[in-house]
């Protein structure tokens, strides 16, 4: 036995190997992406998983509240390429989301346009709330993986 | 209730700074640590934002439709 190791101490556990590592990490942005801040919360950043919470939430809501329409298949083919392409990158803005965009679908909102300028201020409410979800999700990923604190 | 069921309804300007408000607290949350940095991230990100917004109002301003 080594005279400086003290019964007391504690052993420290185990480093997570690299693939583990990895693996929660990607658990932790998906978490962070269907959930706004449970990403942050999980990793005990309380203050981020909070603002990035209301912060998304908030956005999506008052989207929806103005009448927002929410990208999603099917996609009409009939309008042109140009507005297919827009339209299928309007619902991975949306549907980066989470569930907050899984519930609105099933809810039934946002399945009209509105054809007023405040619906259409709605619509990129919650694609903006999709798009930073999106974002505080490769956050979390990020802080997982040591490339960030 | 607004026009044809929509819960809320504002205008362009209150539209935007609620935008610009929460925008920008996400990026001076994602972007520094330590709350003096953030304070000065999310104020600087909210005025440009609302300053970018006017400004290219009054440069569409000649062309109303």
């Amino acid at each position: 036995m080594n005279g400086t190791d003290s019964p007391k101490t504690p052993a420290a556990p185990p480093a997570p190997r690299a693939g583990q590592r990895e693996a929660r990490a990607w658990l932790l942005g998906v978490l962070g992406w269907l959930v706004p801040g449970l990403g942050h919360l999980a990793q005990k950043k309380f203050d981020r998983a909070a603002v990035f919470f209301v912060s998304v939430v908030a956005l999506a809501g008052l989207g929806l509240a103005m009448g927002a329409k929410l990208y999603g298949p099917p996609f009409a083919r009939d309008q042109g390429l140009f507005l297919f392409a827009l339209h299928v990158l309007g619902f991975f803005g949306d549907l980066g989301a989470g569930l907050l965009f899984f519930a609105a679908r099933l809810a039934g909102w946002g399945q009209t346009y509105m054809g007023r300028a405040v619906g259409d201020y709605g619509t990129v409410f919650f694609l903006g709330a999709g798009l930073l979800n999106l974002l505080t999700a490769l956050d979390a990923y990020d802080v997982a993986v040591g490339k960030k604190e | 209730m607004g026009p044809a069921g929509q819960l809320l309804v504002l205008s362009h300007f209150e539209a935007m700074t609620l935008f610009a408000f929460f925008t920008s607290l996400v990026f001076a949350f994602l972007s520094k640590r330590g709350w003096r940095d953030r304070a000065k991230s999310f104020l600087w990100t909210f005025l440009l934002f609302l300053l970018a917004g006017v400004g290219l109002g009054w440069l569409m301003y000649p062309f109303p439709r």
